[in-house]
């Protein structure tokens, strides 16, 4: 037999005998696992990019209790959708959400405001706390900021494990607090977007929302080489929901879809009014969740086979599917992963294309309809994902990976006009990531 | 004065600490306080005592009334254990890997075969072949506290227990006194810390082959542990068999020190150390040089 210096090992598990802590121990325990990464996110035609540096780090407290911090800078720029669509024939003039200053949309052009721009800075903790050898507590909390936009979380998760350790049981209860303080002000629902330096329709300066989630799942080691995961997720939103930046088209015509003009009643007369045709977007204040996830891994004599499922539903009417497949082919140092996910999603009910003047919309500015939105990420949509993961681990417990997607997503209008459907959106994301001990 | 709570306990008065004395793990064991006060000796010593006798009847395998009776009588079904049994098995686990399966909690029932008289009597291969079916850690299922093992085999938690007994008693003599504490079950021994005045304690050791001769180390601090016993041997056709036996051949290992002692922090660390380089056999000094801990060998 080859001799092994066994000395440190020894000494460890000595101490787990023992239950004192050793110098020894004390030094193992002091270590960080550290996980850097930088990601690219890129839409095409100009769109939104984001910039992402992220920072987590997390180490062991004693025998059994962990901490994990987590740190996450965005930069984004560009141009993101603000609600209306593009019209053949006819340039389109908007304010920006200051209510200061205008941009106009060439004819055919999807309108964007290029205004766009945010840091935010994401701070989170967990600290999972052994109750006995079977199960623990994580409680977690979570702060994000943005110039408009201050998040924060608490959360508490308790684990419990049965079944010689095969079966763990989740059940997490997580609350959220948000508010949002949007450029120039909370729009009114439904009120026009008004000719700039005319006084933006606005109802106040901040609005709060809350999140409240209960989360059950149950992990099951089925064999040596495979594990499944179930979870459910009831959530309960209330609050404001309304997107502050977007707004909806008015027309007069639904076969034309060209918005109304000065010709038109003269609530909607920009020239006298001020009121552009289009109104501020309107959501419902409470929308409740239920999602299911499903997710198998199985190990093949090398390679690692990744499948999930999620189902999405909510009372806002939209269901969606998430279906993700990642092969990890196992190199001789080093590891491909390819990856693809499917999603599928259906239109909130209140998801419109425009309002119309008479039946959605009267002619003195009052609203018929309860809801409306013109955001793209409440159509009916698909969205393939294609990726490719190379993961190098490296000495010391260090690993490297970069992983490449190029994202495709498509919007289902519906019978609209010709020229004014949502494009499609393109995108790509590179992200490089080097995780260490330190 | 307060009388020692058992007659089975004696406590003397040597030049600057008190030595007490109790039989314990099939050991003469030995409890040195350096202490002024004859009632806070008497106090460790109880306590020490206390200790060595809970952890013998708790882990014994010559009784019938404890875990390791359950264990072994199982006859194949999932036996739960308590904590204290689960970092003692998770322990032993740990040591076979680190062993590759030399160091192996099973591997008692070859006594059943060997017995170690200092005769000839050298078991037939055919008989260890039977017994060693029903040794191997790896035929254990061991979870979450839980372990299952096929009828006919047994654990041993012998090889650890003595130690473990010092190391605990080691602890529960630092919660009574800051001065220090020198515990000796059967010649394996630790410190609670140094003496007063830079003074060390002087531990004897047997040597081998000079009638019962002892040679004296000076201990400071930590703890020192001899595995081997000169006596315990079969000679046949000029071949010496010694008791240290190899749990996947089921045979003795070739070239085994009669000895080992090893210094360590912890009297379970030096233990399983010298019984580690029991195992290697001829290689044994050479695996306590990798080590680099201090060893007296013969």
């Amino acid at each position: 037999m080859q001799l092994k210096k066994i000395k440190g090992r020894m000494a460890v598990a000595t101490c787990a005998l023992l239950q004192a802590t050793s110098p020894m121990a004390s030094a193992a325990g002091s270590e960080w696992d550290v996980d850097t990464s930088f990601l690219y996110y890129g839409e095409a035609d100009g769109r939104v990019q984001a910039f992402e540096p992220a920072i987590h780090a997390g180490r062991a407290l004693g025998d059994d209790d962990r901490i994990e911090l987590r740190l996450v800078a965005d930069a984004l720029t560009g141009a993101t959708p603000n609600g209306a669509y593009a019209i053949d024939g006819v340039a389109q003039t908007f304010t920006t959400p200051s209510g200061n200053s205008s941009y106009t949309i060439a004819p055919g052009e999807q309108p964007l405001d290029d205004t766009f721009h945010d840091t935010r800075i994401a701070l989170g903790a967990d600290y999972t706390q052994s109750l006995d050898r079977m199960s623990r507590i994580i409680w977690g909390a979570n702060l994000s900021t943005e110039y408009d936009y201050l998040a924060l979380g608490v959360s508490a998760n308790y684990a419990r494990d049965f079944n010689n350790r095969n079966t763990t049981l989740n059940i997490g209860l997580g609350f959220n607090n948000d508010s949002v303080d949007p450029e120039g002000g909370v729009p009114t629902e439904f009120a026009p977007m008004k000719v700039a330096d005319t006084g933006k329709n606005v109802s106040g300066d901040s609005e709060t929302k809350t999140i409240t989630d209960l989360m059950i799942g149950v992990t099951q080691v089925v064999n040596r080489k495979t594990i499944v995961q179930l979870n459910l997720t009831l959530g309960s939103v209330s609050g404001y929901q309304n997107d502050p930046y977007k707004i909806v088209t008015v027309t007069a015509d639904p076969a034309t879809g060209l918005p109304v003009n000065g010709t038109d009643p003269s609530f909607f007369d920009s020239g006298v009014t001020g009121n552009l045709p289009y109104v501020y977007e309107k959501r419902p204040d409470s929308r409740q969740k239920n999602i299911l996830f499903f997710k198998a891994m199985h190990h093949l004599e090398e390679d690692v086979v990744d499948f999930s499922y999620r189902y999405y539903s909510d009372d806002w009417g939209i269901n969606s599917h998430t279906l993700g497949l990642k092969y990890r082919y196992q190199l001789a140092d080093s590891y491909l992963q390819p990856q693809v996910r499917y999603y599928s999603q259906s239109a909130a009910d209140f998801y419109r294309h425009n309002l119309v003047l008479g039946s959605d919309i009267d002619v003195s500015g009052n609203v018929l309809v309860d809801y409306a939105s013109h955001d793209y990420r409440l159509a009916e949509s698909e969205t393939i994902t294609l990726g490719l993961k190379y993961g190098m681990p490296m000495a010391n417990d260090s690993e490297f990976s970069v992983r490449a997607g190029l994202i495709t997503q498509s919007v289902n209008d519906g019978a609209v006009p010709a020229g004014q459907e949502t494009p499609d959106l393109d995108a790509m994301m590179l992200q490089v990531n080097y995780s260490f001990v330190w | 004065m307060k009388k020692l709570q058992s007659s089975r306990l004696q406590l003397k008065h040597e030049a600057g600490y008190w030595q007490g004395h109790f039989f314990a793990m099939a050991s003469p064991c030995e409890v040195l306080m350096e202490v002024d006060d004859k009632k806070q000796a008497a106090r460790i010593l109880e306590a020490v005592s206390a200790e060595a006798l809970r952890i013998e009847k708790k882990f014994s395998r010559y009784r019938d009334d404890n875990i390791v009776f359950k264990i072994n009588h199982a006859e194949g079904a999932a036996v739960s254990v308590d904590d204290e049994t689960a970092r003692l098995i998770d322990f032993a686990d740990q040591l076979t890997r680190m062993s590759e399966g030399l160091f192996d909690i099973t591997s008692g029932v070859l006594r059943k075969v060997w017995k170690f008289d200092g005769s000839d009597r050298v078991p037939k291969a055919s008989a260890v072949n039977v017994v060693l079916q029903h040794i191997g850690w790896s035929k254990v299922q061991w979870h979450d506290q839980v372990l299952r093992m096929p009828a006919g085999m047994e654990i041993d938690l012998g090889g650890i227990g003595k130690e473990y007994a010092v190391d605990r008693c080691v602890q529960i003599a630092r919660g009574l006194t800051t001065a220090s504490v020198l515990v000796n079950f059967g010649g394996d021994l630790a410190t609670t810390g140094e003496r007063r005045n830079g003074a060390s304690w002087s531990v004897g050791r047997l040597v081998t082959g000079k009638d019962n001769a002892v040679a004296l180390f000076k201990l400071y601090r930590g703890a020192i542990a001899t595995s081997g016993d000169a006596h315990r041997f079969l000679m046949k056709e000029g071949v010496r068999y010694s008791h240290v036996l190899n749990p996947q051949t089921g045979w003795s290992v070739p070239g085994a020190p009669h000895t080992v002692s090893v210094a360590a922090p912890t009297c379970v660390e030096a233990g399983m150390m010298s019984t580690m380089a029991m195992l290697q056999g001829v290689q044994a000094e050479e695996f306590l040089k990798l080590q680099e801990v201090d060893y007296w060998l013969d």
